[in-house]
């Protein structure tokens, strides 16, 4: 090492960061995450099968949500209050897709705001049918949950 | 030693050419493979930070051959319990083992209903708390509704009635 001059017999410092135990826990932490990596994000839908249990019944005056599938392109939506249905809302589209749409605008328009007051809907329940696969069936539980309508049941159907 | 003829009937200052030649291609060969640590540093870091990223702690289920589950935009966050999966070409499966054809499982569930309910004896022989009947149902996006709603019914006759349709969150 060479001296600076003025500085007495003090060596430089040496700053050179040393690499090699940089790179091991680089490395180290490189092969951890990618045996821990989730590449296939998985999430659930709760679905809430309340039919059949000892529990109480809710003397608080709630409205229920009947979704009843007629086919592969339209649906009715019943509004219950206290087990009787109040109002049905007719749904179609030209595909399943867009009949989404028009549930979803209907939910939003006529259902939580049924007689232009802001109602809760407690519970929800869709009645399957053997046209509309699963997979359509989750797109239809999505929109109410979207709609903050979580309490939802699939009604455990024979098969039409 | 035909081929090293030349070399060995050369002149001194011949070989001297011919060394220096090769001594010279050998440094530049070994130039070539010195490692870029400075680049190598980046992209572990790079690496590191989007791992980071996708770290996911929460518990995670396996998906079974053969189920193509469907997307979801309000997916929930997956809760540890038993896997039930329905796949396209109509079997049945109770964490990862074949039950059976889902057909003949609607019809009769006694296997499933066993199988569950066992389950659910070693689940209340090892806490204290009871039962949350809580189940991941896996099922193909193609299969029928009113199939996973038949199966639906045959969990809740088990008090599994907190059933999480498991699905790909976008």
């Amino acid at each position: 090492m060479r001296n600076k001059t003025g500085l007495g017999s003090k060596k430089d410092l040496n700053a050179d960061l040393n690499l090699t135990p940089f790179i091991d826990l680089l490395s180290t932490c490189v092969c951890f995450l990618l045996v821990t990596a989730v590449w296939i994000e998985i999430g659930t839908v709760e679905i809430k099968q309340s039919h059949g249990t000892d529990a109480k019944p809710n003397k608080k005056i709630t409205y229920d949500l009947d979704v009843v599938y007629q086919g592969s392109q339209k649906l009715r939506l019943n509004l219950k209050k206290n087990g009787r249905t109040v109002k049905g809302f007719r749904v179609k589209g030209e595909n399943f897709e867009d009949m989404m749409l028009q549930m979803n605008t209907i939910v939003q328009s006529k259902v939580l705001n049924f007689k232009n007051k802001a109602i809760e809907i407690a519970s929800a329940t869709v009645t399957p049918r053997s046209e509309i696969n699963y997979g359509n069936l989750v797109k239809t539980l999505d929109v109410l949950r979207k709609n903050k309508i979580v309490n939802i049941g699939v009604l455990s159907a024979r098969g039409k | 030693m035909r081929l090293n003829s030349s070399l060995v009937e050369s002149t001194a200052f011949e070989k001297h050419l011919v060394n220096r030649k090769r001594k010279k291609s050998w440094a530049i060969k070994a130039a070539g493979f010195t490692l870029m640590l400075t680049s190598m540093v980046d992209m572990f870091s790079m690496l590191v930070v989007f791992l980071l990223q996708t770290f996911s702690s929460s518990p995670e289920i396996l998906i079974t051959k053969g189920v193509e589950l469907p997307n979801s935009v309000t997916p929930s966050i997956v809760r540890e319990a038993p896997v039930l999966s329905l796949s396209k070409n109509g079997n049945l499966y109770l964490d990862q083992k074949l039950v059976g054809a889902t057909t003949a499982v609607t019809k009769s569930p006694d296997l499933l209903l066993k199988k569950l309910n066992y389950i659910k004896n070693s689940w209340a022989k090892s806490h204290s708390d009871p039962f949350p009947g809580e189940i991941n149902l896996q099922a193909d996006k193609e299969v029928k509704s009113t199939t996973v709603s038949q199966i639906m019914g045959v969990l809740t006759s088990s008090q599994y009635q907190s059933i999480q349709l498991a699905v790909i969150g976008k």
